[in-house]
C-alpha cells in the first residue's frame, strides 16, 4: 500500500543546529500515526516542514507515491494536508461557521455572504464524524475541547486527507482528551490519515496504530504500538547514554528551606496548573525538577516567587508562610529567581547592563530615594568581572547581550542577593555549550555554598548532571522523586510521559 | 513584489538616531519653505525672519521663554506619563483645571476675601499646589481607572479634556465671573502676578518653574528608585513585576504628576500671561506640548530644548504674521510635520528600499 | 392647550434637531468604525474632517455645484487616509501619536490653505448649502413628519450609509475577513487574508467618511468655512464607535443620543433653566468615560485594536 504522505530524507538546519537530520516519515491513509520525542527532538520542525511552514534543505515530500512541490501552506492545504497548531487560529467572537468558512473565496467579497450552505455542511460534516459542534455557537463561550473539534471542522471542509495535531491533548481535560481520541479513530476508520504529536506515552497506547520516536533531529525506530510496550517507547525516546560531565561532590543535604504544600495554580486561561503540588527543597542541595514544557513548571516558579496567586496550600520558607507575600517581599525574605524567558520577564532590554543588574534590588541601591547609580555600576562591573560577562561595560544596553552573557547576569545578580533559596528555571536554554558549562558550574558551587536550589528544566540531561534528587513533574502532579544516585532514565521518561513509572517494574535492566 | 524589505536589526544608536531626527527636522523645515512660496516670500529669509525674531532679540527671546514654559511643563508631564507606559492625552484639560485651581486661589487675595493682604512668598507655593492637586486628581481618576479597572486611557483621557474646557466654561460663566462681563473671571489681583525675569523683557518666573520641574522630573525619573521602577514599568510591565515592582501603583503615581505638572502650565499660563481665566483659553497648547515632548524624546532635557524651539517657532510666526502677513499657521505645521516624519523614520529604520533588480546579501533569509 | 401646544412645539424642534446635528457625527462614526474593526484606532478623523470641511467648502464655492462640494471632501478624505494607513499599517507606529498629531497637522493645513484660498479677496463668503428636502407624504405626518422627514438630502443619505455599513459588515465576506483581520490578525493571515490590506481599506473608509462628515457639516449646517466648523465633533464620533460598542446600528443610536444633548443645550437657552447647559453638554463625555473606565466590564473591543501585525 502507498502511503498518504511519505517524507524521505528531509534535512533542516537552523543557525546552530541540525534540527532534522536526514529524516523518513511515513503516515497512511485509516491509521493514526504519533509522533514521539522530547524537547527539541525536532518533531514539530517535521511536521512545520510537512505543512509547508518551513522549507527543507534536503529530501523530498510524496503524497500517494508522487511527489509534491511544496512551496508555502498554500501547496499543503491543496494536498489535502492539513494541521491544527497548539494556539488555536480561531476568531474567538465569530460563530464556528464564520470561522469555518474565513478565508475561503465565495463569490464577490460584497456579495451577500451565504452563510446557511456551508453552515449545513458543517452540520454534516460534525455528525458524520461525532464531532457535535453547534455551527451557530460562538467559539468563545465553547469549551476548549469544542474550540479544537472547530479547528477540525476547518481542515474537514477544506477537504483535508491528513490531520496534523501538535500536542493536542496538551490545553484538554482528561475527558476532553478521551473524545478527541474517539474523533481522530472516527476520521481514521473513515479513511483519514492522523498525526498527533505527543509525549504522552499512555495516550499513544491508547489511541495510536503506530508510533515514530525522533531524538536529536533523527528517527530512532518507527513501531506498531500493538507490538510494542510504553517501556519500550520511553526508552527509544530518551535512550541515549547521557554524559554525566558536571563534577558533583556527595554532601548530605541540610535542613528544609523551602516547603510547598499542597499547591493549587491557575493557568492563564483559567485551568488548574497545579494540583495540589507538595516539594521540599533542602540546603545544600540541588533538587532537580524534570519535564515536559507546560506541565506546570513555569506556573510553579511563578507561584513561588509571587508573580502569580496560588488558589490553595501553603508555601514555607523555614517557618515563615510566604503563601500570600509579595515578589518584593519573597526576595527579601531570601527566595530568588532565574526566569525562563530572560529577554522579557528577567530583563528590559533598552536599559543598561547596570540597571538591569540592580532589578528587583533597587531598595537596597537607594539612599534617600535617590539611586546610588555609581554604587550600581560598580556592583555590575564586579558581576562581569567575577561571572566573565562580556563586553565588560556596564552601560551596555541589556538587549544586545547574547543569551549566555544575559544569563550570566541574572544568574549573577541573583547569586548577589545571597537568597536562602534559588528557583533556576531553564537556565540553559538556548545557550551555547561554553555558557552551559559555566552556568552548571555556578550552580554547583552555589550547592557548596549551602544554597537550596530548584532546578526547574526540561533538559534531562541538566538534570541529571546537577540534582541530588529528581522530582517529575507531569499535568500539575508530582508523578514521582528519587535520588539521582539511582535515577535511571528509563523510568524518569516514564513519569514525564505521564506513567507512574513503577508497574512495568525493572524488566528491561 | 515587496518593495521594503525588513533590516536583520534596526539602525540603532545615538548617530542613527540623530540622523534621522535632523532629517525630519529639515525635511519638514522644506515642506515648510514651500508653502511660504504662494504668499511670495523667499523661504530663506522668512525663516531668518521667524528665528531671528524669536531668538535674537531681547524683547522676542523675552516672549519665547514666556511661550516655552507651559509647554515645558506640559512636556514634562507627558514624558512622566508616557515613560511608565500611560498613554495620556488628557494634558489640555488639566492646564485648564490648573488654570482654574490658581485663579480661585488669587481671587482669594483680593481686598476684602479670606487671604487677602498675602504675601507673593506665601501665595506663589500655595498656588502650586492648588494646581498640583487638582490637576493630579483630574488626570488620577483617568490613573485610577486604568490601574483598578483596566480602563482604556487613551478615549478616558480625551473625553476628560472636554469635560475641563466644559467646567471652566461654566465657571467663567457662573460663579467665577466678572460682573456684567464677557464670560471671563474678574482680573487676578496684581500682588498675584509672576514677576518679570528683568525689566522690559516678558519673560516671568514662570520659566524658571518649569526648568525647576524639569530638574526635579529629571532627578525623580532618572536618579530616583521610584523612578527606576516608573521606567522599568513602561518599558516592561512583566520585569517590573519581576523585579518586584507594583506595577498599578507606579501608573497611577504617573497619572497624577503627569496632570500635575500638566495643571501648572495652566497656572503659568494665568498667573503670567492671561492674568485672568478665559473660556477656552488652553487653546491647544496641550497638544502641542506632547509634540515637543516627543521631539524631545521623552527626555526632560530634550523637552526644555523642543520646548523652547517650538514656544520660538510660534512667537516668530506671530510677529510674522502681524508683519508680514504671512499665516502663522505655517508654523504648526513643520511643528507637527517633524514629527511625523521621525516617526516614519523609525519605519526607514527598520526597513531599506528594495529597488528592482538589486539583490542584497540577506535575500536568501526567505519567510 | 397652549401648554400643550409649546410642549409640541418644543419636542418637534428638539428631536428636528437631535436627527440634524447627529447626521454628521454619525458617518463619521462609521466610517471609524471600519477602521476599528480592522484593528486600527483612527485618532486622526478630527483633523481629516476638517481637511473634508474645507475642501468641501471650496470646491462647491468654486464651482458652484453641492455635489461636487461633497465629493471634493471625500477625495481629500482619501489622500489623508493613504498618509494615515501609510503611518498607522505600514510603519507600524504608535496609532495614538500619529493620530494625534495628524490632528495638529490638519488644523494647521485648513488654516493656511483657507488663507490661500481667500487669497485675501475681500470676501463676504456666499453660504454654500443644501436645502431642505421634505419627502412627499411622509413629511406630512403629523409630530414624525417635520422630525424625520423634513432634512437635507445628506441626512437621508446617512440613514442609507448608516443601513449598508451594517450590511457589509455583518452580511458580506468583505465584512467578515475585515472584522477577523481586527479580532485575530493572526488567526486571518493563517486562513490567507491579506491583514495590511484589510487595514488600509479600514482607514481609508475612515477617512473617506471623515471627510464627507467634514463636508456635511460645511454644506448642511454651517454654509461656510471655519476653522473652528469641527471642534471636537471627530472626537465625539470616536465616543460613538465605542458608545455604540463597535455595530453600526447601535451607533445610530447612540449618534442620536450624542445629537439630543447638544439639540437640547441649544433648544434649552430659549427656554430658561436652572441647569447649566455644560452639565448637559458634558453629559455625553461623561457617560462616555463611564463606559471605558473598565468598571462595566470590557465591552466589545476588537481584540487587536491598536495592536500593530507583524508575523515575525
Amino acid at each position: 500500500m502507498t502511503p498518504f504522505l511519505s517524507a524521505r530524507g528531509i534535512v533542516k538546519r537552523f543557525p546552530g543546529v541540525l534540527a532534522n537530520d536526514h529524516v523518513d516519515f511515513d503516515v497512511n491513509a485509516g491509521e493514526i500515526h504519533a509522533l514521539l520525542g522530547e524537547n527539541g527532538a525536532g518533531k514539530s520542525t517535521l511536521m512545520q516542514i510537512v505543512y509547508g511552514l518551513y522549507g527543507r534543505d534536503a529530501g523530498e515530500i510524496l503524497i500517494e507515491g508522487r511527489p509534491l512541490d511544496l512551496r508555502s501552506t498554500r501547496d499543503a492545504i491543496a494536498a489535502g494536508i492539513g494541521m491544527i497548531h497548539q494556539e488555536f487560529m480561531l476568531v474567538r467572537r465569530f460563530s464556528a461557521t464564520e470561522n469555518v468558512v474565513l478565508g475561503l473565496k465565495a463569490g464577490g467579497a460584497l456579495k451577500p455572504l451565504d452563510l446557511e450552505g456551508p453552515a449545513r455542511e458543517i452540520a454534516e460534516l460534525s455528525r458524520r464524524y461525532g464531532l457535535q459542534v453547534d455551527p451557530a455557537a460562538r467559539i468563545e463561550h465553547l469549551p476548549v475541547g469544542t474550540q479544537q473539534r472547530v479547528e477540525i471542522l476547518k481542515l474537514l471542509y477544506r477537504k483535508a486527507k491528513l490531520l496534523i495535531l501538535d500536542e493536542p491533548t496538551a490545553v484538554l481535560t482528561p475527558g476532553e482528551a478521551e473524545a478527541l481520541l474517539k474523533v481522530l479513530r472516527t476520521l481514521a476508520d473513515q479513511g483519514h490519515a492522523v498525526v498527533i504529536v505527543t509525549h504522552k506515552l499512555h495516550e499513544i497506547m491508547a489511541a495510536a496504530d503506530r508510533v515514530t520516536i525522533m531524538r536529536d533531529g533523527r528517527v530512532v525506530g518507527s513501531v506498531k504500538t500493538a507490538e510494542s510496550s510504553e517501556a519500550e517507547l520511553a526508552r527509544l525516546m530518551v535512550g541515549r547514554e547521557v554524559a554525566l560531565t558536571a563534577r558533583r561532590s556527595t554532601r548530605p543535604a541540610g535542613p528544609s528551606v523551602l516547603r510547598v504544600e499542597g499547591l493549587t495554580v491557575m493557568s492563564d486561561q483559567g485551568r488548574s496548573a497545579l494540583e495540589g503540588l507538595s516539594l521540599d527543597l533542602r540546603e545544600g542541595e540541588i533538587l532537580g525538577l524534570a519535564g515536559v514544557d507546560g506541565n506546570g513548571q513555569s506556573e510553579l516558579a511563578q507561584a513561588l516567587t509571587g508573580l502569580r496567586t496560588a488558589s490553595g496550600g501553603r508555601v514555607l520558607l523555614g517557618e515563615r508562610d510566604l503563601t500570600r507575600a509579595s515578589p518584593a517581599e519573597r526576595r527579601s525574605a531570601g527566595v530568588a529567581y532565574v526566569p525562563a524567558d530572560r529577554r522579557h520577564v528577567g530583563s528590559v532590554g533598552a536599559l543598561s547592563i547596570a540597571e538591569n543588574a540592580i532589578l528587583g534590588d533597587q531598595r537596597a541601591y537607594a539612599r534617600f530615594g535617590l539611586l546610588d547609580r555609581k554604587r550600581g555600576r560598580s556592583f555590575a562591573a564586579g558581576l562581569m568581572e567575577r561571572f566573565d560577562i562580556r563586553p565588560r561595560k556596564p552601560d551596555y544596553p541589556a538587549g544586545k547581550l547574547s543569551g549566555g552573557n544575559l544569563q550570566k547576569v541574572q544568574l549573577g545578580r541573583a547569586i548577589a542577593s545571597d537568597p536562602r533559596a534559588l528557583i533556576v528555571e531553564q537556565p540553559t536554554r538556548g545557550l551555547d555549550v561554553g555558557a552551559i558549562e559555566a552556568v552548571w558550574a555556578e550552580l554547583l558551587r552555589l550547592r557548596e555554598a549551602g544554597k537550596a536550589i530548584l532546578l526547574i528544566s526540561a533538559e534531562l540531561e541538566e538534570i541529571l548532571n546537577l540534582s541530588d534528587r529528581i522530582a517529575v513533574i507531569y499535568e500539575g502532579r508530582i508523578m514521582g522523586e528519587l535520588p539521582a544516585a539511582q535515577a535511571d532514565l528509563r523510568r524518569i521518561g516514564l513519569m514525564m510521559a505521564g506513567s507512574h513509572g513503577e508497574e512495568d517494574g525493572h524488566a528491561d535492566l | 513584489m515587496r518593495i521594503f524589505e525588513r533590516r536583520a536589526a534596526p539602525a540603532e544608536g545615538a548617530a542613527a538616531a540623530a540622523l534621522s531626527t535632523a532629517l525630519a527636522i529639515l525635511a519638514a523645515l522644506a515642506v515648510g519653505g514651500l508653502l511660504f512660496l504662494p504668499f511670495g516670500a523667499d523661504p530663506f529669509s522668512a525663516y531668518a525672519a521667524l528665528f531671528g525674531e524669536s531668538f535674537l532679540t531681547w524683547r522676542g527671546f523675552g516672549f519665547t521663554l514666556l511661550k516655552a514654559a507651559p509647554l515645558i511643563l506640559i512636556g514634562l508631564g507627558t514624558v512622566v506619563a508616557w515613560r511608565t507606559g500611560f498613554g495620556f492625552l488628557g494634558f489640555e484639560g488639566c492646564v485648564m483645571i490648573g488654570a482654574a485651581a490658581a485663579t480661585w486661589v488669587a481671587l482669594m487675595v483680593r481686598e476684602g476675601q479670606i487671604l487677602a493682604g498675602l504675601p507673593f512668598a506665601a501665595f506663589l507655593p500655595l498656588a502650586i499646589l492648588a494646581s498640583l492637586i487638582a490637576g493630579g486628581i483630574w488626570s488620577g481618576i483617568v490613573g485610577l481607572f486604568k490601574s483598578r479597572f483596566g480602563g482604556n486611557e487613551v478615549i478616558t483621557s480625551l473625553m476628560m479634556n472636554y469635560v475641563a474646557l466644559l467646567l471652566v466654561q461654566y465657571l467663567v460663566s457662573g460663579p467665577l465671573r466678572e460682573p456684567g462681563g464677557l464670560p471671563q473671571s474678574p482680573r487676578l489681583p496684581r500682588e498675584t502676578w509672576l514677576p518679570q525675569l528683568f525689566d522690559g523683557m516678558r519673560a516671568n518666573a514662570g520659566i524658571l518653574i518649569a526648568l525647576a520641574a524639569a530638574l526635579v522630573v529629571w532627578a525623580l525619573l532618572l536618579r530616583s528608585r521610584i523612578g527606576y521602577e516608573m521606567v522599568v514599568t513602561g518599558l516592561n510591565p512583566k520585569a517590573a513585576r519581576f523585579g518586584g515592582v507594583e506595577v498599578g501603583r507606579r501608573q497611577f503615581m504617573a497619572a497624577c504628576l503627569a496632570g500635575g505638572l500638566a495643571a501648572m502650565a495652566g497656572m503659568v499660563e494665568v498667573l503670567g500671561l492671561h492674568h485672568r481665566l478665559i473660556d477656552g483659553m488652553s487653546g491647544g497648547v496641550g497638544f502641542v506640548g506632547m509634540v515637543a515632548a516627543l521631539l524631545g524624546k521623552l527626555h526632560p532635557l530634550g523637552v526644555v530644548i523642543a520646548s523652547t524651539l517650538y514656544a520660538g517657532m510660534t512667537v516668530g510666526a506671530d510677529a510674522m504674521q502681524r508683519q508680514a502677513g504671512l499665516p502663522s499657521s505655517i508654523v504648526f505645521m513643520i511643528q507637527s510635520l517633524i514629527v511625523l516624519f521621525i516617526l516614519a523614520g523609525e519605519f526607514f529604520r527598520r526597513y531599506r528600499l528594495r529597488l528592482p533588480g538589486r539583490r542584497t546579501a540577506s535575500a536568501g533569509e526567505g519567510v | 392647550m397652549d401648554v400643550d401646544f409649546a410642549l409640541t412645539a418644543f419636542l418637534t424642534g428638539w428631536l428636528a434637531a437631535t436627527v440634524r446635528l447627529a447626521g454628521p457625527l454619525l458617518l463619521a462614526a462609521l466610517g471609524e468604525l471600519f477602521a476599528e474593526r480592522a484593528g486600527v484606532l483612527n485618532i486622526g478623523i478630527e483633523g481629516v474632517m476638517l481637511l473634508g470641511a474645507l475642501v468641501a467648502w471650496w470646491a462647491a464655492w468654486s464651482t458652484g455645484s453641492l455635489w461636487l462640494g461633497m465629493l471634493g471632501g471625500m477625495a481629500a478624505g482619501l489622500t489623508a487616509g493613504g498618509f494615515l494607513g501609510f503611518m498607522y499599517v505600514t510603519a507600524q507606529a504608535s496609532q495614538v501619536v500619529v493620530g494625534v498629531i495628524f490632528n495638529i497637522f490638519a488644523l494647521g493645513l485648513a488654516s493656511y490653505a483657507y488663507r490661500l484660498i481667500l487669497g485675501g479677496a475681500s470676501g463676504a463668503q456666499t453660504a454654500v448649502m443644501f436645502s431642505v428636502l421634505p419627502i412627499p407624504l411622509l413629511s406630512e405626518i403629523p409630530f414624525l413628519g417635520p422630525i424625520l422627514f423634513r432634512h437635507t438630502p445628506l441626512v437621508y443619505l446617512t440613514a442609507l450609509v448608516a443601513a449598508g455599513a451594517w450590511f457589509v459588515l455583518r452580511r458580506t465576506s468583505f465584512g467578515l475577513n475585515l472584522r477577523a483581520v481586527g479580532e485575530n490578525p493572526r488567526a486571518a493571515d493563517t486562513a490567507g487574508l491579506d491583514v495590511t490590506a484589510y487595514r488600509y481599506a479600514g482607514v481609508l473608509i475612515s477617512c473617506v467618511a471623515a471627510g464627507a462628515a467634514g463636508a456635511y457639516l460645511v454644506l448642511a449646517q454651517v454654509g461656510q468655512f471655519r476653522e473652528t466648523v469641527v471642534s471636537g465633533q471627530g472626537f465625539i464620533a470616536l465616543a460613538i464607535v465605542i458608545f455604540g460598542r463597535w455595530d453600526p446600528l447601535r451607533a445610530a443610536i447612540a449618534a442620536l443620543i450624542f445629537g439630543a444633548a447638544d439639540a437640547l443645550q441649544l433648544t434649552l437657552q430659549i427656554f430658561t433653566s436652572g441647569v447649566p447647559p455644560q452639565l448637559l453638554l458634558a453629559l455625553p463625555y461623561l457617560v462616555t468615560i463611564l463606559a471605558m473606565s473598565g468598571l462595566i466590564g470590557k465591552a466589545d473591543q476588537p481584540e487587536s485594536l491598536m495592536v500593530p501585525y507583524s508575523r515575525e
